[in-house]
């Protein structure tokens, strides 16, 4: 007796946003459906990758900086190396050092990395500054001035900060990444309150925070998959943006992908580690609906494009 | 009632005659700049009159021939008119002939046109349109209302007093005093006494000093009646009673007489402990150190006998004269109160000594200048977060004799919620905070003369308009002020949707002061004080706590239940507002769910009608015991759903709107 299979069917859809300029652009979210259950609505764009560029590497283990030995102190090329080398859909640059309690990079040197950085690539460009309240907002502001015409992505803009961050967003025509501490509740209202300034919600781009394996990764998973639901299912137009994960920063911050088989011995070799904690944390997080995947490591990126095609 | 019609917007409204006609533009949803709270100070809240109701040739009377002097004792003039000023302010004889009035100064006594000139205006406000189908206000009750919820109560107190004749002792009729005291009593239907030991001590000479003539003191207590007190003569007349609500932020007292039921006097205040705590739990914490509760204790009995002593002295009766207090509070105020200590009820799994209390002497906790062998009868709670306070509204309300599923919010320190009907009845706490009593508030004071309890702000100019109790210079805001305010702010764009201000506004009013962003409600030469009365971030940010913590209970109780909030037939709305909590201005904040302003009655004190009525009666005090041991008690605090409802609430009105269907409405307006 053949089986029929149950199927879902949804009223919502995920808001389809662009990014990027002329040749270079590229759309994320569009789909009916949850994540790659391609049988019960579409899914028009896959999830894209969005490489780590940093202007600081200072605490990197020596696997991490590997890969990029022969750019790391130029984050131009590092770009263009993730463009041309390992074909990335985007560029994320990392504002790393403007952080007050870091380096504390100037907001005008931040906006010239940025400049340079968007002359060596064609792709689309996200700019996450340091996650400090204050700093980002003059940070931001500069950045979305000296990239005014190529629609990047700026963010975090948390609830503290968001009126500064968007409005940069809205004057230099950028999308804005609304950060929300792993809460679905402050997710919607940090897109309401946005859009209540002006920003039109096609121009948002969610980021729910997000907690590496081991480190909270189920919070994030359940969050974002009720965004998506409720998307979807109660069609809510306040929940209904593209999910970005700022996974690179959190994977590599864990102890399991930075220490080394001398304090470590029996955890097995620490490249293979770190890369598969990465790729794991991904791919949870796809398949809990992240449109935008921040990652770092090439081969852990190669991993998940595997598992990218071979689903869809 | 006299029409009230304010050009140019051309809306008219029914307001009782007598009404100030700054109320009555309030009441209309007219925005005239009011900022002296309505006492005719600032001189702003002017309309000229276009017609009114007896209106004679010749235009208005001027001040000249006019009797009201220009400072002078208000004194009515020329009652044919529709619209009679009190005094002028300060308008010159020019403005006044020209018809200028302050409406703060005016009462309407019949038909009037006013028109709001446009400096009164200040920047076109659209009308805000109130909802019809739900009344904006709820039913306020009335004393005459609250006895006909609870059905049945007779005036048949616990403690009763009855005049005696005994007989008088000979060699014949030798039985010894007590004996003949007993006859006495059972020939008056008063049989089989317990007979308080202290009694006998004096009874000799008591019995004869008035020719063997006494008056005794019962109680029944469940099944057994005791003998408390003789008296020699007839005292019944003096049969006093007194109803206590110990609130965390307030208490309430009432003076009774328990012949008739009837209050005679009542008293309020701050509940002085809020100097070692403004919560319950900063309260336990304080009374586990040193003699902490001893010192709670004290300061609580020292309040009940300072407030007791105000409302008998305003009756002209006598302390002596007391012979029962009926007290309600939460189970942490009801233990500090009596010196019992409440250490369990803060930590898991929460447990307090007792909620149904034995009767207590008075003198047991230091109250010593009452009758002798008066008692104090504690209404009992639920648990250690539902309380007599809480049993004592679900009595007052009648809710647990109603067909009807009932809900009962008492929006007091914690936020209790009950729902149910004479079936059922399931209870939650919530701790909302004490903002709404105007605690924790910069400039939060109580419901009295001079609270800020009204408040509307124009959405183009963002100024005020604000009344004040009793129509004094405003002293600082009470809780409906309060709601008022975060509502109109809302609503003027003033603040974003999580209380945060707008600060690019092109206004004075919003500034950043000393504890950081604030609105100006009233500065502070129209104030009664010598500082500005501001509405401050860190204010709002405890309203919408508050605020979000009572939605969040209401709904998690509706959804443990199973029902929806269309369901409930009735909700009665408790706690110390003063007599002007707009029900829709609670919605607008996301306080209530959207419900229909005709299923909502405001009880007022609830806990205090409910110790009034166990103390008239000893059967509603049985029932209170009844009351208390069929709430089902729901824990919120081990309920994860309640703290996903209540981030969802931290917002305006919340998260999602669309639960607020008459909100959206109103911000698509602003
Ligand atoms: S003079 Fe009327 S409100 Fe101030």
């Amino acid at each position: 007796m053949p089986v029929e299979t149950v199927k879902e069917t949804y009223t919502g859809k995920v808001r389809e946003v662009v990014l990027g300029s002329g040749e270079g652009e590229v759309k994320v979210g569009g789909q009916t459906t949850m994540p790659f259950y391609t049988f019960e609505g579409d899914m028009p764009n896959k999830p894209k990758i969005a490489m780590e560029v940093y202007d600081e590497t200072e605490e990197w283990s020596d696997w991490a900086k590997e890969p990029f030995a022969d750019v790391i102190d130029d984050p131009p090329s590092w770009a263009k190396k993730c463009q041309d080398t390992y074909k990335t859909d985007m560029v994320t640059l990392q504002l790393r050092s403007t952080d007050p309690n870091g380096s504390n990079t100037s907001a005008d040197d931040a906006a010239e990395t940025t400049k340079k950085v968007l002359d060596a690539i064609d792709i689309p460009l996200i700019v996450m500054g340091s996650g400090n309240i204050e700093k980002d907002q003059e940070v931001l502001k500069k950045v979305a001035e000296v990239a005014h015409g190529k629609n990047i992505a700026i963010g975090p803009a948390q609830e503290d900060n968001y009126k500064a961050i968007a409005a940069a967003a809205m004057a230099y025509n950028h999308k804005v990444i609304a950060q929300s501490p792993v809460d679905i509740n402050i997710a919607k209202q940090l897109n309401i309150l946005i859009t209540q300034l002006g920003v039109s919600a096609d121009n948002i781009i969610m980021d729910p925070t997000t907690g590496a394996l081991g480190y909270g990764l189920e919070y994030t998973y359940t969050i974002m998959e009720r965004l998506r639901l409720a998307a979807l299912q109660q069609n809510d137009d306040m929940t209904n943006m593209p999910i970005i994960c700022d996974l690179g920063l959190e994977t590599w911050k864990t102890k399991e992908a930075k220490v080394g088989v001398d304090e470590e011995p029996t955890w097995g070799d620490p490249k293979t580690r770190a890369i598969t904690w990465e790729a794991v944390t991904a791919n949870s997080l796809m398949m809990a609906g992240a449109d935008i995947l921040v990652m770092r490591h090439p081969e852990a990126i190669k991993l998940v494009r595997n598992i990218i095609d071979s689903l869809s | 009632m006299p029409k009230v019609t304010f050009l140019p917007d051309n809306i008219t409204v029914e307001v009782a005659q007598g009404e100030n006609l700054l109320r009555a533009a309030m009441a209309a949803e007219v925005h005239i700049s009011a900022t002296c709270g309505g006492r005719g100070v600032c001189g702003k809240c002017r309309v000229i009159v276009e017609d009114s109701e007896g209106w004679r040739e010749g235009g208005l009377p001027s001040r000249a021939n006019s009797k009201v002097e220009h400072d002078g004792n208000p004194q009515r003039q020329d009652p044919e008119l529709g619209l009679i000023s009190n005094s002028y302010g300060n308008l010159t004889e020019e403005e006044i002939q020209k018809g200028y009035r302050l409406a703060c100064l005016c009462t309407v006594e019949g038909d009037v046109t006013v028109r709001i000139p446009v400096e009164a205006r200040r920047g076109e406000r659209e009308v805000l349109e109130r909802l019809k189908e739900a009344a904006a206000y709820g039913v306020m009750l009335t004393e005459e209302d609250v006895a006909s919820l609870v059905k049945g109560v007779t005036v048949d107190p616990a403690v009763k007093k009855v005049y005696l004749e005994v007989a008088k002792p000979d060699l014949a009729n030798n039985a010894d005093d007590l004996t003949r005291l007993r006859q006495a009593a059972k020939a008056a239907g008063y049989k089989e006494l317990e007979v308080d030991f202290l009694t006998l001590t004096n009874l000799s000479e008591v019995l004869r000093e008035q020719d063997f003539k006494v008056t005794a003191t019962f109680l029944k207590d469940h099944h057994n009646l005791h003998l408390v007190r003789v008296e020699p003569g007839d005292t019944t007349k003096s049969n006093l009673g007194v109803a206590f609500d110990i609130g965390t932020t307030t208490l309430f007292v009432q003076l009774l007489d328990l012949n008739t039921g009837e209050a005679l006097s009542s008293a309020s205040d701050y509940n002085p402990q809020i100097s070692f705590g403004e919560d319950v739990i900063t309260r336990i914490i304080y009374s586990l150190k040193g003699d902490g509760l001893k010192k709670l204790q004290e300061t609580a009995t020292k309040a009940f006998m300072k407030l007791a002593t105000e409302a008998l002295e305003k009756a002209k009766r006598k302390s002596e004269e007391i012979s029962l207090v009926s007290a309600a509070g939460n189970t942490t105020m009801a233990h500090l109160f009596l010196g019992v200590s409440p250490k369990n009820i803060r930590q898991e799994p929460y447990i307090p000594v007792v909620t149904h209390w034995p009767h207590i002497r008075p003198q047991e906790i230091g109250i010593s200048n009452l009758a002798s062998g008066s008692q104090v009868f504690m209404v009992p709670g639920r648990a250690s977060y539902v309380g007599g306070d809480i049993t004592a509204g679900v009595l007052a309300s009648g809710m647990y004799n109603s067909d009807k599923l009932t809900l009962y919010i008492d929006v007091g320190t914690n936020g209790e919620i009950v729902l149910g009907n004479k079936e059922w009845l399931m209870t939650c706490a919530c701790s909302a905070g004490p903002a709404f009593e105007g605690g924790s508030i910069k400039h939060g004071m109580r419901a009295t003369i001079g609270a800020i309890e009204q408040v509307r702000i124009n959405w183009e100019d963002h100024e005020p308009m604000i009344l004040t109790i009793g129509n004094k210079p405003p002293a600082g805001l009470c809780g409906s002020g309060l709601i008022d305010s975060l509502a109109e702010l809302f609503l003027a764009k003033v603040i974003d949707p999580r209380g945060k201000f707008h600060k690019n506004l092109e206004t004075k009013r919003v500034r950043e002061g000393k504890s950081g962003w604030e609105y100006v409600l009233a500065e502070k030469e129209m104030a009664a004080t010598d500082y500005d009365i501001t509405i401050t971030e860190v204010d709002i940010d405890n309203l919408m706590r508050a605020k979000a913590a009572v939605y969040a209970g209401i709904t998690t109780l509706l959804d443990n239940v199973g029902v929806g909030v269309d369901q409930v037939e009735e909700f009665f709305i408790a706690g110390g507002f003063g007599h002007y909590l707009e029900l829709d201005k609670a919605i607008i904040i996301g306080m209530f769910p959207q419900i229909e302003g005709s299923k909502v009655k405001f009880l007022g004190n609830g806990s205090l009608m409910g110790a009034r009525l166990a103390a008239i009666s000893a059967e509603m005090a049985d029932i209170t015991h009844q009351i208390a041991n069929k709430m089902t008690y729901l824990e919120l605090s081990v309920d994860p759903a309640f703290m996903e409802r209540y981030t969802a609430a931290l917002f305006l009105p919340h998260t999602e709107v669309s639960r607020f269907p008459m909100v959206e409405k109103l911000m698509l307006q602003s």
